[in-house]
């Protein structure tokens, strides 16, 4: 079996090389960028297992990103990061199909276990 | 439990106690006000007096001169009738008996008039009637009687030397002037003279005194009116209510003979027993013949008695209408500053509850743009960690000492970061427009509910509950989680006050306020008390008293913040040693605004 391949967004990028490390270590192949329209271009090119989005971002911010991407019909498992405060802007992600969200700073066990859900769902859904 | 917790961990970080007075103005802005207030209360009393005393007093005086003008006009016109009318009289007499004497003269010759018994058929007829007559003479152009009737011996006497013969016989008809004559006391005579062709003789008439003096004095005039008659000299010629005799110089001059009605003030004129008489209104006119000036004269008091009389009362209403406007002034202004001053601290306790609000929204936006600054960071901190952590795990370290401090800080790092993420949590919390949903509430039932919930938590600390909750509070409209935040913040502030103590009392009270459709809501300890200078600032966001790293200090703005979306007030009580009481009002139907705010935030969901 192929290792889980995730997609990174954050504008944050020693947050997502640090990350591309850790979940590395844990036997996934990472993808990151650094914004929503590298997100986009890097969704047509190739297939992702799991998307791990920021909400915050400069340009295309992560919900913007995400409705994009619902209208490009680029349908992954996306995992929202979001801060305290844009929790409900996490929800209407959900709301509208991703499949959950995480509050930073978060710890990288959490992730994974969010990630394999996702995974699960999403081999659920197209075996 | 969960929210509990959450919100008791949060109310650890508060302030041990805190408080606010509702309205809190320095000292010296109360003097200033205190005084801005007499000042303007006098303005207004001078102002008011002024604009209701000045047309009152104006319009009084005027109105009082009109009247009194008129009222003298009056009065003198009725004086000018009584002295015309009576002028009529007076000369109508006086030649009503010259008229009869020329027609005796003329009717009869002189041997008829003169033969006995004749003259005295004549005077009989003359007084008939009534007295008017004194005597009456037949006098010859020698001026010897003729024939006499009257109670006088003057037969011997001789005439043609007095004056009066002198004047009768130049003109024919003449009335003396009061004079003695030969009888030695006051009288005046009417003389005609006839002539039979060859002879000129005298018919003459004494008019009878007393009997003239009571037809002068035919007038009564009030109780001090007297009518009197002066000749052209100045001389009385009846005697004025007997203050002076007859043919006295009067005190007064007469003047010059005019036609018409004359009036004049007398003053200071001699009375009776050598005292002044008060002030005399006189009305004066001269008589056709003889020249007499009638007078007739009545003290000004009482002539115009009831002039003054009007004049007293419109002073007295002047002033009963004045000392009611002042009163009514005063009483009015002083009821509109007590109004003013209470608005006037009614807007500085708004001003106040805006300027925290101000203060609140401020701060909670700065907060969230800190917390999400900081959060950043953070994530990349535990990302560091936990890649040191990883390498770690792949290439064990040797035992030893850097082992072991890794281990540490790696543990204190992860702790580190964990209190600072729970510091932004706090940050954002208080930023965030928590949602808000309003249902109805047993407020009672609800109290009781979060209070059981509390004393399991500080069953260690030695802490007592009492509730005093009133049973006339209604359902109540309000948001449930915002209120059990509320209460957490306060009943866990009261229990952290009682800090360092083994035992202590938090009482919950509640009471309903049907007027005014609300309840409070009391929260009293036993701790320690907020020192004075700490009680203004207790509701300011990150103030706080406890050690650093152990609150936020965002606890009782928080609260603050939730009570007023609310439409509430709060406010607090302190005294250091003894213990705080915070009392919340709440209205039981939550403001419109909020209701408003709400459907317009649950819309687009």
């Amino acid at each position: 079996m192929s290792p889980t391949h995730v997609l990174l967004v954050d504008d944050e990028e020693i947050f997502t090389r640090n990350i591309a490390k850790l979940l590395a270590h844990r036997g996934y192949r990472v993808t990151a960028v650094s914004s929503g329209d590298a997100a986009i271009r890097a969704l047509e090119e190739q297939p992702f297992d799991v998307l791990v989005l920021d909400l915050k971002m400069p340009g295309l911010d992560g919900i913007a990103t995400f409705r994009e991407m619902l209208k490009l019909g680029l349908s992954v498992e996306t995992i929202i990061l979001t801060g305290h405060g844009s929790i409900d802007t996490a929800l209407e992600a959900v709301k509208l199909g991703a499949h959950d969200y995480l509050t930073k700073p978060c710890e990288i066990e959490e992730l994974v276990a969010k990630i394999e859900s996702a995974r699960g769902k999403g081999r659920g859904k197209r075996p | 439990m969960g929210p509990i917790e959450a919100a008791g961990a949060q109310m650890a970080n508060e302030p041990p106690a805190a408080g606010r007075p509702e309205s809190n103005a320095p000292p010296d802005r109360v003097a200033e006000r205190r005084k801005s207030y007499k000042r303007l209360f006098w303005r207004f009393v001078r102002l008011t007096v002024l604009c209701s005393l000045l047309p009152l007093l104006v319009v009084g005086w005027a109105i009082n001169l009109h009247y009194t003008r008129f009222a003298r006009e009056r009065m003198l016109h009725f004086f000018q009738s009584q002295v015309e009318d009576h002028r009529r009289v007076i000369e109508r007499f006086l030649g009503e008996q010259t008229a009869k004497l020329k027609l005796i003269a003329r009717t009869h010759d002189l041997p008829r008039l003169t033969a006995p018994g004749a003259l005295a058929r004549v005077f009989e007829l003359f007084n008939q009637e009534e007295k008017t007559l004194t005597d009456l003479g037949v006098i010859g152009d020698d001026g010897f009687h003729r024939a006499y009737v009257g109670p006088y011996d003057l037969w011997s006497r001789n005439y043609s030397r007095e004056h009066w013969f002198r004047r009768v016989m130049e003109h024919g008809v003449y009335v003396s002037d009061m004079f003695m004559g030969f009888r030695r006391e006051p009288h005046f005579i009417i003389a005609v003279t006839h002539s039979d062709g060859e002879r000129v003789w005298i018919l003459r008439a004494t008019i009878h005194t007393e009997a003239f003096r009571a037809l002068v004095e035919n007038v009564r005039i009030g109780r001090t009116g007297t009518v009197y008659l002066l000749n052209a000299e100045g001389l009385y010629q009846t005697s004025p209510a007997g203050r002076a005799p007859i043919m006295e110089k009067a005190p007064y001059p007469v003047g010059e003979p005019h036609a018409g009605i004359r009036l004049r003030t007398l003053e200071e004129l001699p009375g009776p027993e050598g005292k002044p008489l008060a002030r005399q209104i006189a009305c004066e006119a001269w008589l056709k013949t003889p020249r007499w000036l009638l007078i007739v004269q009545q003290e000004y008091d009482e002539a115009f008695a009831d002039v003054n009389h009007a004049n007293r009362w419109t002073l007295v209403f002047l002033l009963a209408s004045a000392a009611t406007i002042v009163l009514a002034t005063v009483g009015i202004t002083r009821h509109m500053i007590v109004l003013i001053r209470r608005r006037d601290d009614e807007a500085d306790r708004l001003n106040e509850r805006l300027l925290q609000a101000g203060k609140l929204a401020a701060i909670g936006e700065l907060s969230a743009g800190v917390a999400h600054e900081i959060n950043n960071p953070l994530a990349i901190l535990l990302t560091e960690r936990q890649l040191l952590l990883d390498c770690a795990a792949r290439h064990p370290l040797p035992e030893g000492e850097f082992r072991e401090q890794f281990e540490e800080s790696m543990s204190q790092i992860d702790i580190q970061v964990q209190r600072c993420k729970r510091i932004t949590q706090n940050l954002l919390r208080f930023a965030r427009r928590t949602e808000s949903r309003l249902e109805p509430l047993d407020v009672n039932a609800f109290i009781r509910e979060v209070v059981e919930l509390m004393e399991r938590e500080a069953k260690t600390s030695g802490i007592r509950f009492t509730t005093a909750l009133d049973p006339a509070i209604p359902p109540v409209v309000s948001d449930p989680s915002q209120l059990q935040q509320v209460l957490l913040n306060l009943i866990t502030n009261a229990i952290d006050a009682h800090d360092g103590k083994p035992y202590g009392a938090i009482r919950i009270a509640t009471r309903a306020d049907a007027a005014s459709r609300r309840f409070t809501l009391k929260v009293a300890d036993t701790g320690a008390g907020i020192r004075p200078e700490h009680l203004a600032r207790v509701f300011d966001p990150f103030f706080t008293t406890k050690a650093v790293g152990k609150g936020t200090g965002l606890g009782l703005a928080i609260t603050f913040g939730i009570v007023q979306r609310l439409g509430g007030s709060i406010h607090v009580e302190s005294e250091p040693g003894k213990g705080t009481e915070f009392t919340i009002e709440l209205p039981w139907e939550p403001p419109e605004e909020l209701r408003q705010s709400l459907t317009a935030e649950s819309r687009p969901a």
